[in-house]
């Protein structure tokens, strides 16, 4: 029985070979090996991702989907080298950021409504900020798969016991006095920090900063390219943060694992990091074992006059050279049909829907937390358009790691930022 | 018979010669002599990797304004006192080359190379930038600076620590054995396999080395994310990776030495550490300037430790020069100022290996 199992498979996988017409699929997310083809069960970025990839490669007829390594942290390299080299994936993921660098040299293909419409997609449905995210002077990039934004993800019993939860809800800051309060109140009460997030490796420490400026109408670089790093609301973003490392109510030395451990054992009240963490946390909530047992996904608190948090999006492209041939060219716009199909699935993350008809949905609306942080769509901001972001981001993080790790004073640390930045959109 | 010959055997010494090195020339010439005159050409070029990929066009000439625009900067001066250590440090060297000749303690090429060395330490750390002055690439400086610290650390950590363990291993017995091939394990891993260990070595939370501190009554440290140990940390990950080559070139050497050596020592009651200090160094004295060269242009090529264990973080304490040419290639997709940077680290490294020649002609002599 097994061998004739193993011939059947063998046969199908000959036959599929043979008619199939092969699609790449480049993206991020990491590993994950048994994610299988249904994309109700899996948890985690990486499984949801791979068994919605899983499923378009069994459903679609005719389309065989290979997925190239997954890593994260050299993504971009290898897309880069990819293009230079004439060989990029028939399809692969990005963020809304990327798409001036990419689209602006002509390495994107663009889909038009026709396209779109023939594949069985329909832009009408996409929300507002997700038709700006896969848009460039006018044309479409990309199909977009979610809106992701910072959150401050919260343990309920920590906040408790330090008197900070009301109505079932946590009781968050409404200015960086009141911050620097609560975190106080924590230890007194707990003997656990108030706040973690990865200050150390990985930007996050960028976005929290970014998102204080922002909520004081400031910006980092304007539309023109003029850095404007160095002023006053740079100066009170940063200091927000550094008041919780000079009273040891904050640890700027963990790094991305070290935070995400720190708060599932029950040794941080809140860690800033993004939605992609939701169900990961409802998970580790649900177990025993964990510090964590009482989870709450709140929006980003405003500490200063307007709401705003770090926000950017998860998009598909297919590069233009694919559109040379028009099989290929009409199976990745299927691949990518199939994704825009599946949002609701993606959205099981903890990452927003961008699509009208998902987003008013009981199945996304019954999803775990989804109504604590319901507002966050409102307030998702981003910086402005820069070809060299990843660059700029870069510079931001080391002199934001270069304040809380080395002690540089504050007002250099701005300065030097600044000049850098300046370098870098006058190239 | 003997005018049938086929067309092979009628070449001459020279031609046949030829012949078999074509294959090696051609490999050498497509692989290496080709890309190096490339990315030569390419550094003189303002180059985008993507923009070129899709516009052959789009390259523009530029001369030597990459190799500027990396290296140098507005109101550059040079003053004797800019950084007084490092420059009573190369003062020291030149001084100390002088005297060793004088008392003929060093032969004249190692004191001339000691003299050269001092010398430049002392002019190339004078210049700084002047009063509104700044660096074009304020990076670039400060990366070769922790390349070069890399080197400083990791080479003479290899070395002693190889030495002092092929020493202790070079006996005959089966543990030994095991040991020599358990010691030379860690050097067949990958980069990203040494760098997951150690990652989790370091860990503050799960690592061994924070269990250990917290034993005995110390607060772990963030070894990758402190300014003060992240080097630190990836050196050490480094000399426990690349120990086995060292080790063995070492334990090759030490058995080249003649037992007889030893055994009139003994005689002469010069046995344990003596004997080592008076015998087994001075005559490995050719290996060790073999491997302290060869570690030297290996380290100054380091890019996974840092890349994968640090980020190059924090603040950039650990970025170094290959992860620097990367990311100006590849994430910023600077293709002409990452190769102006790339033929800088090939000038220094060629460097060393002219030493080595040097080096290898006078001990032939």
């Amino acid at each position: 029985m097994k061998h004739l199992l193993t011939g059947t498979l063998l046969a199908c996988a000959c036959a599929s070979t043979v008619t199939a017409q092969d699609i790449t699929l480049g993206r991020f997310f990491g590993a994950c090996e048994d994610a299988g083809t249904d994309t109700k069960a899996s948890v985690g970025e990486a499984c949801i991702i791979q068994s919605i990839i899983n499923a378009a490669d069994a459903e679609i007829e005719g389309v065989s989907i290979e997925t190239l390594p997954t890593d994260w942290g050299n993504y971009y390299d290898q897309i880069k080298a990819a293009y230079a080299g004439g060989t990029p994936p028939d399809v692969h993921v990005m963020h809304r950021h990327r798409v001036p660098e990419f689209a602006g040299f002509g390495a994107l293909a663009a889909l038009s409504e026709d396209d779109l419409a023939s594949a069985g997609i329909d832009p009408a449905d996409w929300t507002d900020s997700a038709r700006d995210a896969v848009t460039f002077n006018g044309e479409i990039y990309g199909v977009p798969m979610d809106l992701h934004a910072n959150l401050w993800h919260v343990n309920m019993d920590l906040m408790a016991e330090a008197g900070l939860v009301e109505n079932g809800e946590p009781v968050l800051p409404s200015s960086p006095e009141e911050l620097l309060e609560h975190a106080r109140q924590m230890k007194e009460a707990t003997g656990q920090d108030y706040l973690a997030a990865d200050f150390a490796q990985f930007p996050i420490g960028v976005r929290l900063v970014l998102s204080l400026m922002w909520q004081q109408g400031e910006n980092i670089f304007s539309e023109d390219g003029t850095a404007t790093i160095d002023n006053d609301a740079a100066q009170a973003a940063v200091e927000t943060i550094t008041q919780l490392f000079a009273e040891d109510l904050s640890d700027p030395q963990l790094n991305y694992a070290d935070s995400q451990q720190s708060f599932l054992n029950g040794e941080a009240a809140v860690l800033v990091n993004g939605t992609w963490v939701v169900d990961f946390h409802t998970a580790e909530a649900a177990k025993e074992e964990t510090g964590l047992d009482n989870y709450y996904a709140a929006e980003f608190p405003t500490l200063f006059e307007e709401g705003a948090t770090w926000a950017d999006s998860h998009i598909w492209v297919i590069p233009s050279p694919v559109k040379q041939d028009a099989e290929t060219y009409e199976a990745a716009l299927k691949v990518l049909a199939f994704i825009n199909e599946h949002n609701v699935d993606w959205a099981r993350t903890g990452h927003m829907a961008v699509r009208n008809s998902v987003l008013e949905s009981d199945e996304y609306a019954s999803l775990p937390h989804r109504t604590e942080y319901a507002g966050t769509a409102d307030i998702a901001r981003d910086t402005p358009p820069a070809e060299n972001y990843g660059a700029i981001q870069d510079v931001l993080n080391r002199e934001l790691q270069a304040i809380w790790l080395t002690d540089k004073p504050v007002a250099d640390a701005l300065a030097d930022a600044n000049i850098e930045v300046q370098d870098l959109l006058d190239r | 018979m003997s005018n049938a010959k086929s067309p092979l055997q009628r070449l001459n010494e020279t031609q046949s010669a030829y012949l078999l090195l074509l294959p090696f020339l051609l490999t050498y010439g497509l692989f290496l002599i080709y890309p190096f005159f490339r990315g030569v050409w390419i550094s003189l070029h303002d180059w985008n990797l993507l923009q070129v990929a899709f516009n052959p066009d789009a390259k523009q000439f530029v001369g030597l304004d990459n190799y500027v625009r990396v290296m140098w900067g507005r109101n550059i001066e040079w003053s004797p006192w800019a950084r007084p250590v490092l420059q009573v440090l190369g003062l020291l060297g030149v001084v100390a080359s002088v005297a060793l000749n004088r008392t003929r303690r060093l032969t004249s090429l190692t004191s001339v190379a000691l003299g050269l060395a001092g010398a430049a330490l002392f002019l190339i750390s004078g210049v700084h930038a002047g009063e509104e002055g700044r660096w074009f690439d304020r990076r670039f400086w400060p990366t070769v600076g922790n390349t070069v610290l890399f080197v400083g650390l990791t080479v003479p950590g290899v070395t002693i620590s190889a030495l002092l363990i092929a020493a202790a291993l070079n006996r005959e017995t089966r543990a030994m054995s095991l040991l020599r091939t358990l010691f030379f394990l860690s050097q067949v891993l990958s980069v990203t396999v040494v760098t997951l260990i150690w990652q989790i070595m370091f860990s503050p939370r799960q690592g061994l080395i924070a269990n250990i501190t917290e034993l005995a009554g110390g607060s772990p440290i963030n070894w990758l994310t402190d300014e003060r140990f992240a080097m630190a940390a990836i050196v050490i990950a480094t000399i426990w990776w690349s120990l086995g080559i060292a080790m063995i070139l070492f334990l090759a050497g030490l058995q080249d030495i003649s037992k007889d050596l030893f055994e009139a020592g003994a005689l002469d009651n010069c046995t344990g550490v003596r004997a080592f200090w008076h015998i087994t160094l001075p005559n490995l004295k050719r290996t060790i300037t073999l491997v302290i060269i060869l570690q030297i242009i290996l380290h100054f090529q380091v890019f996974g430790q840092s890349h994968l264990m640090t980020q190059g973080g924090p603040n950039d304490e650990t970025q170094v020069l290959v992860r620097y040419i990367y990311q100006t290639a590849f994430r910023d997709s600077e293709l002409g100022r990452a190769s102006a940077m790339a033929v800088f680290l090939f000038v220094i490294m060629g460097a060393f290996s002219v030493v080595q020649f040097l080096v290898g002609r006078e001990e032939n002599d």
